[in-house]
């Protein structure tokens, strides 16, 4: 909970977290090395320096950490889990449903857990997707189509197994479907950020939410184009909050032309963490003003009522939490009592 | 100096994605010549930066500084990318992209490469664009403006650099030989009509931020990654012929 100088509070939703583990132990190439370097690269470049961590911590951080950056220093309420799994980089996978699943059942009310599918699975993978809602009772999934799996190095939205994947998530009431664009998807001859896979997908399965995760980043003129056309396509704001710290301008003009042309009602708060801490993220959102030239010349704003909904009316629409219900059941919970 | 004449010709290669030279955008790690043979050292800001980019900006290091008459042998080294010994065999090898990745690649990169300059054209051209916008041109007088004005309609500050770039591009994608020919004109060279000039201009404002945005995204990951100053490079530049493997500090 954020409590503006006012004292009206905000009830925050971090709409992407993870509990990973990339230890060297747990590295099985130097793919996992070097996903890890990369994630710790964005840390450096957009932090603030006391928010650098040690490259030992960074690797692997474990539950405690967790819960202390991120809710009693974050002023996150509910955080939530996007699974990345990485079984070809790593042991155990970096970053899985199960893994994730431990903080989950420790705290219950504090996560939304969100599964995860590859279509390349075929029929076992659509067991699994059941097993997780059987298990979990999932509400979400992320999907990370850059994933290297066997001689594959990544698969699009509108492969035929991935319909069926879909058609399965309609089916299993698995609404929200998280997607992840990553640098290295199948063909290697494409531009591996393109979305339009996602508007094609987005307008077969009106019933599914697609969370574009970091707003279709590095091709945001092409996302923006494709939210303003489809009602059930969001924008996750992982990696473009960071930039409010070092890079103010350039936060303030993606953020218009998300307003503009995907709408306040559709953009949720994330920190990405561990890649970045939710405290700063939070501190300096909430004191943002939106420059005037750009509130001219774009007709946005961001009103304490807009940044309300982006840090948490938002994805508590999207995965059914009642905001004042759900903040009597936090009130007292062991979390509340440690802050 | 050939190590000038060398930093000369990779000047000309691009960033596809980012329509600036690597030699601005700090790509260039080091230039080593020993008589005919070059090798250049090449970086990018992460491990995962898409494999298709690196190969065309390794193949196009290439090309260009072999057309130095001087040059015999030219070998480009990328280094700390995911994909950096299959992209140096394939480029030092002479094999096209598709025969460097026979597996993951259903065909080369001529596509990707006209997606890019499409983009690259919609970025000059709302550059200049914004400059004449700024003066306060009336629609009308922008769309009327030919391909024959560009040369002089901006004389002073930054337009007339920006006025060469967009003509530059013009004449890149053969849209630059009538000088009567409209000047403000979509990526395949229909004209701009009045009432979609609005709709136009944002779009190509979108193009424009997204790849600044890239750009800036680039180049802080990469001073990150190398903890490298201009200072060390300058440094490199004037002590000539030796090795100038990019200092990394992990």
């Amino acid at each position: 909970m954020f409590k503006t100088a006012d004292g009206a509070e905000i009830f925050i939703i971090d709409g992407h977290t993870h509990l990973w583990d990339a230890s060297p132990e747990n590295c099985l190439n130097k793919y996992g090395t070097g996903f890890i370097d990369c994630f710790h690269g964005y840390q450096k470049f957009l932090s603030p320096p006391e928010y650098v961590w040690e490259r030992p911590v960074f690797c692997k951080y474990g539950p405690e950490k967790y819960v202390k950056d991120v809710f009693v220093k974050g002023y996150v309420d509910v955080g939530i889990f996007q699974p990345t799994y990485l079984k070809e980089f790593y042991k155990t996978g970096f970053n899985t449903t199960e893994q994730n699943a431990y903080l989950k059942e420790r705290y219950p009310d504090r996560f939304i857990l969100n599964g995860s599918w590859d279509p390349r699975d075929g029929e076992a993978g659509l067991d699994y997707l059941t097993s997780l809602v059987e298990r979990y009772a999932i509400k979400g999934v992320k999907l990370y189509t850059a994933e290297w799996k066997g001689s594959s190095r990544g698969w699009k939205l509108t492969d035929p197994w991935a319909t069926r994947y879909l058609e399965k998530c309609q089916q299993l009431g698995v609404k929200n479907i998280h997607v992840h664009k990553g640098p290295t998807i199948w063909p290697l001859s494409k531009d591996a950020f393109e979305v339009h896979d996602v508007d094609e997908a987005a307008t077969s399965f009106t019933e599914l939410n697609f969370i574009v995760e970091h707003c279709g980043l590095p091709r945001l003129e092409d996302y923006c184009w494709i939210a303003a056309q489809e009602s059930n396509v969001y924008g996750g704001l992982a990696v473009v909050m960071p930039f409010i710290h070092s890079r103010p301008r350039y936060f303030a003009e993606v953020m218009a032309n998300l307003l503009k042309w995907v709408g306040a009602d559709k953009l949720l708060f994330a920190s990405d963490y561990a890649i970045w801490e939710p405290k700063w993220i939070v501190d300096k959102f909430m004191a943002f003003q939106m420059p005037q030239d750009l509130k001219e010349e774009f007709g946005v704003d961001l009103t304490l009522e807009v940044k309300r909904k982006i840090l948490g009316e938002n994805a508590a629409r999207l995965y059914g939490i009642d905001i004042a219900q759900h903040k009597k059941k936090l009130a007292n919970d062991a979390i509340a009592k440690a802050a | 100096m050939r190590q000038d004449e060398v930093y000369g010709q990779l000047a000309q290669v691009s960033d596809p994605e980012l329509d600036q030279p690597l030699t601005e955008l700090g790509f260039i790690g080091g230039v080593r010549v020993e008589g005919g043979t070059v090798t250049v050292h090449f970086r990018l800001p992460t491990f995962w930066c898409a494999a298709n980019f690196a190969f065309l900006m390794s193949a196009d290091i290439r090309e260009r500084v072999s057309e130095l008459p001087w040059v015999e042998r030219v070998e480009v080294r990328l280094q700390d990318h995911c994909f950096d010994q299959e992209i140096n065999d394939g480029v030092n090898g002479g094999k096209t992209f598709a025969e460097t990745f026979p597996e993951l690649a259903t065909g080369n990169l001529e596509e990707l490469r006209a997606t890019f300059r499409a983009k690259a054209f919609l970025f000059r051209q709302e550059c200049l664009l914004r400059s004449v916008l700024e003066l306060g041109w009336s629609e009308e007088a922008i769309l009327d403006v030919r391909v024959g004005d560009l040369p002089v309609i901006l004389l002073y500050g930054q337009g007339k650099a920006l006025a060469e770039r967009y003509l530059a591009v013009l004449q890149e994608r053969g849209l630059a030989s009538d000088a009567t020919a409209p000047a403000f004109v979509h990526p395949d060279g229909r004209p701009v009509a009045a009432a979609e000039f609005r709709a136009h201009l944002e779009h190509a404002r979108r193009t424009r931020f997204s790849m600044e945005f890239n750009a800036a995204f680039c180049r802080g990951l990469l001073k990150t990654r190398y903890c490298e100053t201009e200072e060390i490079r300058a440094l490199d530049r004037s002590a000539g012929a030796r090795d100038k493997h990019p200092r990394l500090r992990k």
